[in-house]
């Protein structure tokens, strides 16, 4: 799978600052198919909405917790099923515990970065998962 | 906790602070000798407070992280981290304190784990008006850490207590 500036990603964190924060670091970068979404219970319909529209997203960045949803069950959910099975997911997290990352490779995380970070390592991270 | 102790669980907060403002506010901290607080009067116009518990050599602990910034700090930090410019405090930017809080604690979480202290961190919450107060659990102690940068000063707080 190759990186296309022109890619549909979906940002999914509770607070609007790191969304903003990474919207403007994947701009930076060169991204401009960019939306948002506040919890993982609003981003998992919005991702098999996109796939039935026929625009499905191209890449999922999200954070790990959040109030309704987090970020590893929207993993689960998104791997539990067989047309989102190889849909590139970024899991983002304050916490750097050896654990955590087990638990999200387990669950078939495509890569995983730990805040902070800066709009370079944000890309490294992204070139490695589509590469 | 002898006051070697309390400089010991402070220092992985300090440290975490310097590495998130170095990469996301592109600011560089100087932390100033830190002091007890007697009073619960915010040191601050906007505070981001979060809670903290956890154990150490077997025994429970109560603790709390608070960032107090006047509002001109406050707005620099978020101007700097958002990419815009800000001189009032909107919805815009009233989490940037909370996640600002919240990757100093996801990140002191490591080097505090070397130190022996399990923790475990709740959600932040944010609090905003002059002379506002903060509500530390009672019988704890608080030091408060007075930090300079390029975009003003501010206050990081801890307390502690063995429960």
């Amino acid at each position: 799978m190759a990186i296309r500036a022109n890619m549909k990603i979906l940002i999914v964190d509770d607070m609007a600052t790191m969304r903003k924060i990474i919207k403007n670091m994947l701009t930076q970068v060169g991204f401009k198919d960019i939306t948002e979404a506040d919890d993982g219970a609003r981003a998992w319909p919005m991702i098999q909405q996109s796939k039935e529209a026929g625009v499905p997203f191209e890449f999922i960045l999200s954070d790990w917790n959040m109030p309704e949803m987090d970020g590893l069950t929207l993993l689960k959910n998104i791997r539990s099923s067989d047309q989102f099975k190889d849909l590139p997911f970024l899991m983002i997290t304050a916490e750097a515990e050896q654990g955590n990352v087990v638990i999200a490779v387990k669950a078939g995380v495509s890569n995983f970065i730990v805040k902070p970070f800066s709009a370079q390592v944000l890309k490294e991270k992204i070139e490695k998962i589509f590469t | 906790m002898t006051a070697n102790s309390f400089l010991e669980f402070s220092k992985p907060f300090i440290d975490a602070a310097k590495n998130i403002f170095e990469t996301m506010v592109f600011s560089k901290l100087e932390p100033g000798k830190p002091f007890l607080k007697a009073d619960n009067l915010s040191k601050g116009e906007v505070s981001a407070v979060l809670g903290i518990t956890g154990s150490h050599n077997n025994m429970d602990f109560q603790g709390m992280l608070v960032i107090s910034w006047p509002y001109q700090t406050y707005y620099k930090v978020a101007s700097a981290m958002l990419m815009e410019t800000f001189d009032s405090y909107t919805d815009e930017i009233s989490d940037v304190g909370g996640e600002i809080c919240n990757m100093v604690m996801g990140n002191a979480k490591r080097e505090l784990a070397v130190l022996g202290y399990k923790t475990n961190m709740a959600i932040p919450s944010m609090i905003e008006g002059k002379n506002h107060t903060i509500k530390y659990p009672s019988g704890t102690t608080t030091i408060a850490i007075p930090i300079a940068s390029a975009h003003g000063s501010f206050f990081i707080e801890l307390c502690y207590k063995e429960t």
